[in-house]
């Protein structure tokens, strides 16, 4: 009963291709001028894709450069496909002629069912479709086969690809450090040590006679002890690592000079770097939009997607957002170095939508 | 002594500016950025220029430019630069020059109300100030140790009160004791470091540091 499905889905499957590559044949033609428009490309890999449903291969991190040239060499083999299928057809017929007129005792092309003819038709009829089968499975693999040579890059160009890859994120990430420890700098100095000077200041003069500067003294301790916490809070949320990411992003709600919707859906906690990272982008990017957006409402979200965690940040701010600015590199960069995708989107008008995904496994 | 301020924290501009006054110095303007204070000196010539080094836009060392710059064209004004951190280069570049009327105080020294206001003194009087630390940290790096090994523990605290810009007068003061034993220790010390053929107050300043921080 399995062989049946599996054979009889075989044959669904070669036939398929064979009509694809007719149509592949086509677009094919069509395209090869325009192979490096991006509507071609965005085809090219709905056909691949298809294709490989119909193989059920999955091929991650498939060679998009690779998909046209693919689509032309599959056309023979899909047509060759499609012969083999038609083989069958006509075999089967054959078969059901013969049946059919001997059953009821009548003679085929004057042939009558003799023993020795009867033996000869069933030996050749085995044999045929033995082979006819065999053209099938040939076929499928064939196909295979192709689109993991022409689809999947090399090993070694993987290789050097990812290594590529991991030279770029690594010195992105030590920018990244760079950058926060200059701001973390900045803070200080701008903000803390400035305050505490200007408070040892009134101190100082109101022990040369200004008692009457103590009141503000205190106030400005007070002052002073919340721009710690402020900047201490800006270093690192401390509440993360107890409280988990939700109560953070609560905390950045708080404090943002803009109203902000924190949807946090996860069903268990992610690891910390990526509970980290998450926290980063949701802050900065509020960050950002309260800056320069005109925002008056921003959405986070972060919801957990098959093994990835996805933090969307989405405001209705003016737009135009440059993914090139200090702030968003380096976001994109730490998002990088955990292996995720990092997106900004904000046409001129808005809104900005800025999405994290970041692997958990 | 009639005053300007370059200071790019709002907070603290105004507190120099009600301490200055309290003191009964005359603040003619206190600005924000080193482009401001420029203007504001090219306008009116104050006695003296309090200036911070790091101001925007870049945060680096707009102050100190405008220091050097105040220095060139209007030597007649008296500098006193403060600064987030002891650098080397820039004490040195401000005694590029004469060092008569200008002051160097790491900015944490403001907080130390009586010493700042000296120092502001001082530097108005046509002396020299130097914040003890940045003179610490000088005679720290010095690779001249040899003749600075030689001194005694007494010779080098004079040294250090000196580098600052104090009179014998000031150090015995500071170190409790009789002016002519820091006399003594003075000279004994010039001896050691060959500077004993300079003379005049600030020269010796000059001298001192210029020797300490080559």
């Amino acid at each position: 009963m399995r062989w049946t499905v599996r054979g009889l889905r075989l044959v669904g499957a070669v036939t398929a291709g064979a009509v694809t590559a007719l149509l592949g044949v086509v677009f094919v033609l069509a395209a090869a001028p325009f192979a490096d428009r991006p509507a071609v490309r965005a085809a090219a890999a709905r056909m691949t894709g298809l294709e490989l449903r119909r193989l059920r291969l999955d091929l991650p991190g498939r060679d998009a450069d690779g998909e046209l040239r693919y689509l032309a060499a599959r056309v023979p083999v899909g047509l060759l496909g499609g012969l083999v299928v038609l083989l069958l057809v006509i075999g089967a017929s054959v078969a059901v002629r013969l049946l059919w007129s001997w059953s009821r005792g009548e003679a085929l092309d004057g042939m009558l069912p003799t023993p020795p003819l009867l033996a000869y038709a069933f030996l050749s009829g085995v044999v045929l479709l033995f082979l006819n089968l065999s053209g099938l499975v040939g076929v499928d693999v064939l196909e295979r086969r192709l689109a993991v040579r022409l689809l999947v890059p090399d090993p070694t160009e993987a290789l050097r690809r990812r290594i590529a890859e991991l030279t770029e994120s690594r010195a992105g990430v030590v920018a990244v450090v760079d950058a926060e420890r200059r701001r973390i700098e900045r803070d200080l100095h701008d903000g803390v040590q400035q305050r505490l000077v200007a408070l040892s200041m009134l101190a100082g003069r109101a022990r040369r006679g200004r008692p009457e500067l103590l009141e503000q003294l205190h106030e400005q301790a007070r002052q002073a002890l919340v721009e710690l916490r402020e900047v201490a809070w800006r270093v690192y949320p401390s509440g993360l690592d107890a409280h988990g990411l939700a109560e953070a992003l609560a905390g950045v709600a708080e404090r943002a000079a803009v109203t902000v919707r924190v949807t946090c859906e996860l069903p268990v906690r992610p690891p910390v770097p990526v509970e980290t990272a998450a926290y980063f982008v949701a802050s900065e990017a509020v960050t950002n939009a309260a800056k320069h957006s005109r925002a008056t409402l921003v959405a986070i979200e972060v919801r957990q997607e098959g093994t990835m965690v996805v933090v969307r940040v989405r405001d209705d701010g003016i737009g135009g957002a440059d993914a090139t600015g200090g702030g968003l590199t380096g976001l994109a960069r730490r998002v990088a170095a955990l292996d995720g995708r990092f997106t900004v989107t904000s046409p001129p008008g808005g809104p900005t939508v800025v999405e994290a995904e970041l692997p958990c496994a | 002594m009639r005053v300007m301020l370059a200071e790019d924290s709002a907070l603290l501009r105004e507190g120099l500016v009600r301490l200055l006054q309290e003191e009964g110095h005359d603040v003619l303007a206190a600005v924000g950025d080193a482009g401001a204070l420029l203007e504001a000196v090219a306008g009116e010539r104050p006695e003296a220029v309090v200036v911070d080094v790091r101001m925007p836009p870049t945060h680096t060392d707009e102050g100190l430019r405008a220091a050097l710059e105040i220095r060139r064209r209007w030597p007649e004004v008296k500098v006193l630069v403060l600064s987030q951190y002891v650098e080397k280069k820039y004490a040195t570049e401000l005694m590029g020059g004469s060092i008569d009327g200008v002051g160097y105080l790491l900015k944490d020294r403001v907080a130390e109300v009586g010493d700042f206001l000296d120092a502001l003194d001082r530097v108005g009087a046509g002396g020299t100030a130097f914040d003890p630390e940045v003179v610490r940290q000088l005679l720290a790096r010095t690779s001249h140790a040899d003749p600075l090994a030689r001194l005694t523990a007494r010779e080098r605290e004079v040294l250090e009160l000196m580098a600052q810009g104090l009179t014998n007068a000031s150090i015995a003061q500071a170190l409790h004791v009789s002016q002519s034993a820091v006399e003594k220790h003075v000279n004994a010390l010039f001896d050691k470091l060959a500077l004993s053929h300079i003379t005049g107050y600030s020269r010796r300043v000059l001298a001192v540091l210029r020797y300490l921080g080559s």
